[in-house]
Formats: structure tokens, sequence, C-alpha cells
């Protein structure tokens, strides 16, 4: 099942959790380095915090793999976990 | 709340610092050698730094219980060696602040806690509930250091102390000892009595017949908490709110030192509206739950706890007592001859030097003209010939008060001026202010002085001390310029307030029938 647009959605407003202070672009690919918060530890705790939110846990590779919204969200919708 | 200081947080990972291969063989001088080399920068930081240090440490790794179960493993020792090291630094560094984050990890498990695979993936040794468990150690350890803790406990009893209401199924049915849940309630008041033994005040706050409350205390044989335990008690049915803002002035406390335990939803929410500034707590549902809560609030626990904070909860239990007992008795006079106060007068010498610079420095109320005398100057003031200058010290049946009175005289003839006359507010009311000026009186006609000058200078808040002048006899002075007196008085002290002066021959001291065996 491929992501829906909620799931994005939520994606947008963890990032704006993790980065309190930052604008989000609105851009329809985002990936790290979308603004300048977002740099690669700021990236790390964000996946963290995807991994708790929706209750997933990624391998190390994805850990180094997943750079933007759409991977992480194909990750996600991948363990069938993109409900609330 | 205060805002929690700020300090430079190291998180210590021992396997970070010191490999586990190698260690078998290192005995403990090896192993304190090796680890103080790598504890040095810290040492290094702390001590060129004015900021504080909070070093949350863990030696936490993964270990077969079976290598430890003959000996200590080579691991092991080097966490102890590790602890032990930590915490002669901090001994030597009170800017040093340790944070034992195995026990604080503990409370998840150390699995949920560390991941492997945020230390191979970013160098990260916890997971993210290991990080937030981290974060919600230290922030009490970063309060601590900016905020004293809170003082008194004031508890509930019906519910809390014990189970079930004592007014309505006696003392013999309560549920209090034994097993299950009267075990619990036992181990409630053990808890409350440990932190009373640390200083914390102990007060009673419950709706009940008193009586009824102090039969338990006196007879149940499963009560943990004595009447000597108890600083300050309201036990009747007016609200808990009135009754925890008495208690506050029994105790001269403010309010925001006190914390209120009621496993009544509806007193601890009455209680968060009438006085937000008391901390209220939110107890667990289940009373079995409580004795560990209790046992772990962070309020008032304190970074040292000496014997001098025991003394101060013993000073604060007699305080409360004695406006206790004020209340109880009828009639002033007949409760103030029932004390049995011993006061005793003792010339200011070296010995009594810190004493009485600290009374000088900290009376604000009962202190006529607020002079802030270094011990120094006190030093000096009490070699001088012309000088007479003592400390008072009482004692009554709530116990030994120490020394509270600093009384300083200067002379020129027959001339003598009241340099410093201050008490200590925790024995207002008790007329000691005319035992003191009856000593003095003495020793000054000994020294061929008849006229006693005083001055009031208003510092807004020591109203009380100038209304021992008049009431003793002294009056407002204007005396010409020509006065000899006025003469002598300026040899002996600049004057900006108001001037008293006083006959000795005339000095009125009434209430000396309160003091049991006056003796200078």
């Amino acid at each position: 099942m491929p992501p829906g647009p909620d799931l994005d959605s939520r994606l947008r407003a963890l990032l704006q959790q993790q980065f309190p202070s930052a604008t989000i672009p609105a851009a329809t690919s985002l990936a790290v380095g979308g603004f300048p918060e977002w740099d690669s530890l700021g990236h790390y705790n964000y996946l963290l915090l995807v991994e708790e939110t929706f209750d997933v846990r990624f391998s190390m590779e994805e850990m180094a793999e997943l750079k933007g919204l759409d991977q992480i969200a194909a990750a996600v919708a991948s363990r069938g976990r993109e409900g609330p | 709340m205060t805002a929690p200081a700020e300090a430079l947080l190291w998180v210590l990972v021992l396997e970070d610092l010191l490999a586990p291969e190698g260690l078998e063989g290192l005995d403990e001088a090896d192993l304190d050698d090796a680890l103080s080399r790598l504890l040095a920068p810290l040492e290094a930081r702390v001590d060129a730094s004015t900021q504080p240090t909070v070093v949350a440490w863990t030696a936490w790794r993964p270990q077969s219980a079976i290598a430890s179960a003959r000996r200590p493993s080579s691991w092991s020792r080097a966490a102890r060696r590790l602890e032990a090291l930590l915490y002669r630094l901090a001994a030597q560094r009170p800017a040093l602040h340790l944070l034992d984050l195995d026990a604080a990890l503990a409370a998840d498990g150390v699995e949920a806690a560390f991941d492997a695979r945020n230390f191979y993936a970013a160098g990260c040794r916890f997971s993210r509930k290991g990080l937030a468990r981290l974060a919600a150690a230290v922030e009490p350890v970063l309060q601590r250091i900016a905020a004293a803790p809170k003082k008194v406990l004031a508890l509930d009893c019906d519910g809390v102390l014990w189970g079930d209401v004592v007014g309505e199924v006696g003392v013999g049915r309560i549920l209090l000892g034994g097993d299950g849940l009267g075990r619990a309630h036992r181990d409630v008041q053990r808890a409350a009595r440990r932190l009373s033994q640390a200083g914390t005040l102990l007060a009673l706050a419950s709706k009940n017949n008193a009586a009824d409350v102090w039969e338990v205390f006196d007879r149940h044989p499963d009560m943990a908490l004595t009447r000597d335990d108890i600083a300050a008690w309201r036990i009747d049915w007016t609200e808990k709110a009135a009754n925890l803002m008495e208690m506050a002035k029994d105790l001269d406390l403010g309010l925001d030192s006190f914390v209120f335990l009621d496993d009544n939803p509806f007193e601890r929410e009455k209680m968060r509206l009438a006085l937000p500034q008391v901390t209220t707590l939110e107890p667990p549902a289940d009373v079995t739950a409580w004795p560990g809560f209790i046992d772990s609030l962070d309020l008032f626990a304190r970074f040292d706890s000496t014997p001098e904070d025991a003394a101060k909860a013993q000073q604060y239990r007699s305080r409360a007592a004695f406006a206790d007992a004020r209340r109880g008795a009828t009639d002033e006079t007949s409760f103030l001859g029932g004390l049995e106060m011993e006061a005793q007068s003792a010339a200011l010498d070296a010995t009594g030097l810190a004493r009485a610079e600290q009374l000088a420095a900290k009376t604000n109320q009962y202190n006529l003209r607020n002079a802030r005398h270094t011990a120094a100057e006190l030093a000096a003031l009490a070699a001088s010939p012309n000088t007479i200058a003592f400390l008072t010290r009482l004692k009554d049946r709530y116990g030994d008060h120490g020394a509270v009175g600093l009384t300083i005289a200067r002379i020129a003839g027959d001339v003598a001026f009241l340099d410093s006359f201050l008490m200590s507010c925790r024995v207002l009311g008790r007329h000691l202010e005319a035992w003191i000026l009856s000593r003095l009186a003495v020793q000054l006609r000994d020294r061929g002085v008849r006229w006693l000058f005083a001055e009031f200078r208003d510092s807004g808040r020591n109203a009380v001390a100038g209304a021992v002048l008049t009431a003793h006899g002294f009056a407002p002075w204007r005396g010409a310029d020509g006065d000899a007196r006025r003469q002598a008085l300026a040899g002996l002290s600049p004057i900006d307030g108001e001037l008293y002066l006083v006959d000795l021959d005339t000095l009125i001291i009434p209430h000396l029938d309160l003091f049991n065996a006056a003796r200078s």
C-alpha cells in the first residue's frame, strides 16, 4: 500500500515538533538539509521520534538511507503502521 | 518555581573511556591510576569553572551473571573504583554533582534505556527512552542547585498514616501494621520518619477529633511515628488551607515551603485552589505504591544532610510546641510562668564573636539601631574598658534556644549609650527583654552610670523593638546643647534616629518573676 497524504502531513508535523523554531518549506519532496536546522544530528533525532510515534524500528541500514520524507513515509507504510 | 541552575552536563559512559579487555590482572591501585588519568580533564574543568558541573555516569555493559558469581568481575571492579573516585572528587569540590545513571535507568530497565544500533549508527549509547530518563534525572539536581528543598510535609491522618477512619472504627480497628494494607500504611509512616530524621518537618492536617488521633499515636502498637516527630498540627474541622496558614505562622515559615499529602482528591483540589503556593502532591491511586512514592520525592532531598539540619528541625519543633501551648493557655502570665525560663548572660569574648556577628547581621525585627557590627568591630568593643557587651542565652521547658540576645553599651562617666540591643525573633513574646535590661542596669549602676541613652532607628521592620523603650520607662529626649549629658553622648556615638533617655534610678522592669534562677 503506497503512503497516503495523511502520513505525509503527520511526518511534517513531527518535523515541526523536532525543530520547533524552524520554518518548514511546503516543497513536495523534502529531505535532510531542506532547511538550515535540519542537520544530520537533528535528522537522527527526527528518525528516533518517528520510530517512537509510529511504533516502528528502522534497521541500521535504513537509519543511514532514509533521508527524505517520501522514503520515510514508504518505510513506515511498508510496516503497516501509518494509521493513528 | 525557581529556574533550574545552568550547568555543564557530562555524560560519562565508562566503556567509552576504558576498554573492558586488558583489565584482568590489574589491582585496585592500577585501576585507580588509569581512572584518575581519565578523570583529570574533569577535575581541571571543575576547578577552572564557576559553573556547576553534573557528571551523569554509567558503568553498565552486557555481562554474564556467571562471571561475577564467585568474585567481582574485572569490569565490576573497575565500575566500583570509578564510583569511589568520582565521589572522592565531589567531596573536595562543592560545584561537582554526580548522577548515578544506572540507578536512574533501572526504572525502565537497561534493555529499554540502551540501544546498540544508535551507538553504531550515531555514537549515542542510549535509546530515546534512555535519553528522556537521563534528562528527567538531571532536572531535579539542577533544581536543587538553584533552590533550597521544601521544609514541611503536612500529612493527612485517616487514609494516609493508617487505613480507614479512626473516628468511626476506633483505634483497634484502623488498618495499621500487620500484613496487607496495614503494612503499607506503616511503611508510609516509616518513609515520613526518614524524611523527618533528614531534617524535614512533619505536620498533621487532619479533619478529626484531636483526641482520636492522639489516642492512635499513644496507644497503637504499630505506629512508626511518635508525637515527638510532629512539629506542628491542626486536628479539627476547620478547612485545611486555613490550618496550613496557621501552622506556617507557628513555624515562622513561608507557605511555599509546605508540601501537602492527602488521600482525598477533593481536599487536594481545595488546597490547590486556596493555596497554590503549597505543593500539593498527587499520590498514586494505590496506597501500596506510597512508601516508594515518598522515598523518591525530590522536593525534600538535599545534597548533604548535616547534624545542623536535624538540630534546626528540633528548634522548629520547640517553636511550634511553644505556639501551640500559648494558644491553649487562657492567661498569658500563667502560661509564661509555666515555661520555666532560665536566662543567662555572658560577657562577649572570643568564643561568642561568631554568634554575636550573626545576630547583628541577621536580626531585623527586635533591633533598635540595626548596627551591623562585624566580628572585628565586636572584638574591639568587647575589649574596650568603656564598654559593656554581653550575649544572653535562654532555656525553657521546650528546649535550649542558645545565644539569642546581644547587648552593647558604651560608657562615658555617668552616661551610657545603648549601642546594640537586639534579640532573635525566635524568642519574642517571653519578656526576655525585661530580663536583659535588668542585667544591663545592674552592670551600669556598678560602673557609676545613672543616665542610659537609647537610639531608635526606624527600619520599617523594627517597631517591636522601639516599643520596648517606652514600656520600660525611657522617654524621648531633646536636651539642650549645653547639657553635659549631650556632650558625653556626642563622644559615644553620632545620633541620627530618635533619642530616648532613662534615669536608671527610675527604670521600670516588670515580669522578672517569670525567670527561674536568673544568673549573670
